[in-house]
């Protein structure tokens, strides 16, 4: 999706300064008022009142409330990014005007960044009775899951005006999200259920979040942010008719912000997916790639959900849907206006959302390890009825995908490695901040990667049935300092303080040496590119294990490799590949080297293994399919190599006669004549002349009429 | 392919020279030079091992007048019973008005490279121009009796091509050979070149830059997608550009021509029966397809016994 096609809803677009002064100067809208512009704000005529605010911050270069007020605007209208750049210019008005402070504060809230708080709390020094902004930091807190600090500071807002909805929506969240149904504090206001809506979005229970959203309808029809919101929200439920509605209707008045049209555009192009659907799974793929993915997603995901269902001991109680989106634009749709980074996957319930491995450059993306990582949240978010925090949800995904196999998941990288030389990892009951609003982009990824060793370290000691125990006590509501207590009989502090002396032994090395490996990378590649292979012999192997996680480009197996390979050591060279390989190196190219080598080796078995890895980060290279579907025949494995020959045809190839003639091979080697028929007609519907076809079928015939085939 | 199975006949009943001239242009800088010599070599060693009555001129980083003067040579010697194929590769330039192959000194344009090639009188001709702006030449080039692959679309699509790459690959590719007939018809390197092509672009996220185009009518735009059924490809189809197989010897030995005969009326009526494919019911149709494959493949089976 283009960027022009982003911008299509932004408010800025649908006025034009210059002539917008001329119709001021020469019509009677110069009488018009800010409350004229707040009025129509308030009937949701969003356009109209953007035209006001804007003509009068026009006019009035010199007012700060004006600029404010249409940063607020912008603000509600879903446009952030937008709301901030009015903000700033008020306090090149006013350098520390309240209201600015606090609305470049709720704009740095909506983008989840860190520096919220702080500008809440200038701004409650600028003004300290400006109530919104205290509300603003019990909002906050709630959303770093900081219970007790949230209702404090709630607290603090409903003292200086008891009628604070945003505070009363606060402390009614904290009830309602612990499932305690009578609350003195239910806001009774639409804006106020738009916010609790948000906090229960934002606790992955989507089915309360759509239920409070419904109340801000009730109560204002025209509140289009809570719509949009209900309409996003039954999107990301399936519930996909209502959601279009409820969209079209925001559209339809007025309310074309980025959300809103682009989820709209989204489901608009449902027709280019096509759906399979078994008892237990919903697969939604784009119908271009869909005859290749579906049979490795379909197997995995079965898979994955047999495995959690005895590892969760639990039984999903309807279909889990998986949705694959080989263009990320479309996916990045389904992630719109909730915390994190640009993520991978999302799980809303039982629908997984996720990038195709066709949207992301190869071997760039481990699928299949993102699909167990989603799924698991389809548990743990089901086991305790969305109750379960943001990091332990999130720590059990990332335990997951290395449990399946170790070389899945995240290596150790570069913003790891700086958070632990800095000391920087978060306490385990502050750890959500991490995910929600973190200080830097990075520290999402540091917290991701804490949280998965955290839950590593309690299976490690505790044991599994203890996280199980955990997810249980986060079904009651626990909070993460009690559940630590209770099922590991240690306070959270020294729970810190004994998990790092775990974590340290693991990263030691890389962390003392990081600078050095530095250093050490530079100069062995400097040796490369001069040829002084034996320069790169004699330093790389030390450097390669003080960073052993460092696959990516320029990583020292591949560099290894080449030198053994020039200096003629080709056995060296495949060990350091396949090293490579084992430590969850995913370059296809360099995979593919590999199984070569393997191949030309002797070693055609390890060579197949070592290419149905492919299969799980880059299912679209067609020469693997190839290579692998030959290599599994060769070894006499039947299914094996009718799923990759069976690939290669579904890739659209260059050779339609030889992939399906291969296809043919594959199914008369497993005694599925008829098939084997089938696909040998095909290849000579095709090619009439194709000799080796031609062989298969007189030999498929001739068996026939001899009453030696067999059927499957 | 029937087309294919005449055309084959037709070269043993009167043995003709297919004329292949490859041009490398000048790259502008030592990468281009690189990967513009590099893959006019390969094309030329494809040429090579393939074998048959071919002539291959390979002319790297020539002027005007070296063109000029080979491109005569070939004219002089050329009957019209033989086959041109002209391959240019390196950039070229399209102003709206002209196009131009860039070559060490003054470049030569779409329109001297028409007269050169008109004045070769070897009946069919294929001309490759895989250049940037290549589209802009097919106005030039475009005759009856002459196909015109671009790789460009347009004289505007003005970028580095990379179809040359895969166009090179095509003819030592047994995989571009899709109907198995032992031999790799202009349209088959075309279809081949321009998917890997797409596939390029696709694969490296990036935006692709070059659309290529065959025209064979002689008074076409050229198509992006060629179909001999709706006329476009018809006669890229029956250019064989490249043989790779033992049909041509086997069909020398007079005790096989009426095998030869019966394995051509057999094609003639897979042929058919395809065409017909839409009008019969999916059952009858694969009864009949299985049977007059397996005929097929009886009498390859009696051509190929020593």
């Amino acid at each position: 999706m283009s960027a022009s096609v982003l911008r299509a809803g932004s408010l800025r677009r649908v006025v034009n300064p210059p002539l917008l002064l001329i119709f001021l100067f020469a019509s009677p809208l110069h009488a018009q008022t800010l409350q004229d512009g707040d009025t129509l704000w308030k009937a949701g005529r969003y356009k109209e009142a953007n035209e006001i605010y804007l003509g009068l911050a026009t006019l009035h270069p010199e007012n700060v409330e004006y600029r404010v007020r249409l940063g607020m605007l912008s603000l509600d209208y879903g446009y952030p990014d937008q709301a901030e750049g009015d903000f700033e210019k008020a306090l090149e008005i006013k350098k520390d005007d309240p209201h600015a402070l606090l609305g470049m504060a709720m704009a740095a809230a909506e983008l989840y960044e860190g520096k919220a708080a702080e500008l809440a709390h200038k701004a409650l020094e600028a003004d300290p009775k400006l109530v919104d902004a205290q509300a603003l930091l019990a909002r906050l807190a709630l959303e770093d899951s900081n219970n007790t600090l949230a209702s404090e500071e709630a607290r603090k807002a409903i003292a200086m005006d008891p009628n604070c909805v945003q505070a009363k929506a606060v402390l009614a969240s904290l009830d309602w999200l612990a499932d305690k149904k009578d609350t003195p504090w239910d806001p009774h206001d639409a804006r106020g259920y738009l916010t609790v809506g948000h906090f229960f979005m934002l606790n992955r229970r989507y089915e309360e979040a759509i239920a409070y959203y419904r109340k801000a309808i009730a109560l204002d029809p025209n509140l289009y942010p809570a719509r949009s919101e209900l309409g996003i929200n039954l999107m990301r439920l399936g519930q996909n008719d209502e959601a279009y509605r409820q969209l079209e209707n925001c559209f339809d008045n007025g309310f074309k912000n980025l959300p809103t049209t682009n989820t709209l555009k989204l489901m608009s192009s449902y027709d280019r997916f096509t759906t399979f659907k078994t008892d237990s799974t919903i697969l939604v793929l784009a119908k271009k790639e869909a005859d290749l993915l579906h049979p490795y997603f379909q197997s995995e995901m079965e898979r994955d959900i047999a495995a959690y269902e005895k590892k969760y001991r639990m039984k999903l109680t309807r279909p889990v849907q998986v949705e694959v989106y080989p263009d990320h634009e479309d996916f990045a749709v389904r992630t719109l206006g909730m915390p994190g980074l640009g993520a991978l996957g999302v799980t809303f319930g039982y629908v997984v959302a996720m990038d195709s491995p066709s949207g992301r450059p190869p071997g760039s993306f481990h699928w299949a390890s993102t699909m167990r990582h989603e799924l698991s949240h389809v548990f743990t978010l089901t086991m305790t009825g969305s109750h379960v925090p943001r990091w332990f949800t999130e720590g059990l995904a990332v335990h997951e995908e290395t449990a399946a196999s170790p070389e899945w998941g995240d290596r150790l990288g570069l913003d790891e490695i700086a958070a632990l030389k800095n000391h920087q990892l978060l306490p385990v009951t502050g750890l959500d901040r991490g995910f929600v609003h973190p200080v830097a982009p990075p520290q999402i990824v540091v917290s991701y990667f804490q949280a998965g060793k955290i839950c590593d370290y309690i299976d490690e000691h505790w044991g599994w049935d203890t996280l199980l125990a955990m997810l249980h006590d986060y079904a009651a509501n626990a909070e993460t300092g009690d559940v630590i207590r209770k099922e590991l009989k240690i306070e959270p502090a020294e729970f810190d303080k004994r998990f790092l002396a775990w974590l340290d032994p693991q990263v030691k090395t890389q962390v003392e040496h990081f600078d050095e490996w530095k250093e050490g990378m530079k100069t062995v590649h400097a040796a490369l590119a001069k040829k002084d292979y034996d320069a790169v012999l004699r330093d790389g192997p030390r450097l390669r294990d003080d960073y052993p996680d460092y696959v990516e480009a320029g990583n020292l197996y591949e560099a290894l490799a080449r030198a053994y390979t020039e200096k003629g050591d080709q056995a060296a060279a495949t060990r350091q590949l396949d090293r490579y390989v084992h430590i969850g190196g995913r370059d296809p190219e360099t995979i593919k080297l590999l199984a070569r080598q393997l191949v030309d080796a002797g070693r055609p078995k390890e060579a197949a293994e070592v290419l149905d890895r492919l299969n799980y980060i880059y299912p679209e290279d067609r020469e693997m399919h190839q290579m692998l579907g030959g290599l599994w025949f060769d070894a006499g494995n039947a299914p094996g190599a009718i799923r990759e020959f069976g690939a290669v045809l579904a890739d659209k190839p260059l050779d339609p006669a030889q992939a399906h003639y291969d296809l043919a091979r594959a199914y008369h080697l497993n005694h599925q004549t008829d098939r084997a028929k089938d696909e040998v007609l095909a290849a000579l519907e095709i090619a009439p002349g194709f000799r080796p076809a031609q062989k298969l079928l007189l030999q498929l015939s001739a068996n026939e009429a001899s009453g030696t085939s067999h059927r499957k | 392919m029937k087309t294919a199975a005449l055309l084959l006949l037709a070269a043993l009943a009167a043995p003709a020279t297919t004329f292949y001239v490859t041009i490398s242009g000048l790259g502008g800088e030592p990468d281009y030079d690189q990967r513009f010599k590099m893959w006019a070599e390969d094309i030329a060693s494809s040429l090579k091992k393939a074998g048959g009555d071919s002539n291959v001129i390979t002319l790297e980083a020539p002027t005007r007048e070296q063109i000029r003067a080979r491109l005569g040579e070939v004219a002089r010697e050329a009957k019209p019973a033989d086959s041109l194929v002209l391959m240019l590769i390196g950039h070229g330039s399209f102003d709206g008005v002209e196009y131009k192959f860039n070559i060490p000194g003054p470049d030569i344009t779409g329109a001297e490279l028409a007269e050169l090639m008109d004045r070769i009188p070897a009946a069919r001709q294929c001309v490759v121009n895989m250049t940037s702006s290549s589209g802009g030449s097919i106005e030039f080039l475009r005759k009856p009796n002459r196909v015109v692959i671009a790789a460009t679309k347009t004289g505007t699509e003005k970028n580095a091509t990379v179809f040359a790459r895969y166009w090179a690959e095509a003819l030592r590719d047994p995989a571009a050979d899709v109907d198995k007939n032992e031999s790799i018809s202009a349209l088959e390197a075309f279809r081949y070149a321009q998917h890997k092509t797409t596939e390029f672009f696709d694969t490296n996220k990036r935006l692709a830059t070059e659309h290529s185009v065959l025209e064979d009518t002689g008074k076409g735009e050229g198509s992006k997608d060629p179909n001999p059924e709706a006329g476009e490809g018809r006669l890229a189809a029956a250019f064989p550009i490249v043989r790779l197989g033992a049909n041509a010897e086997a069909a020398r030995d007079p005790a096989k021509r009426p095998l030869l005969a019966e394995k051509e009326q057999t094609e003639q009526a897979i042929d058919q029966l395809k065409y017909n494919k839409a009008a019969i019911p999916a059952a009858e149709y694969k009864q009949q397809l299985t049977q007059l494959l397996l005929r097929l493949a009886k009498v390859q089976e009696a051509i190929d016994k020593p």
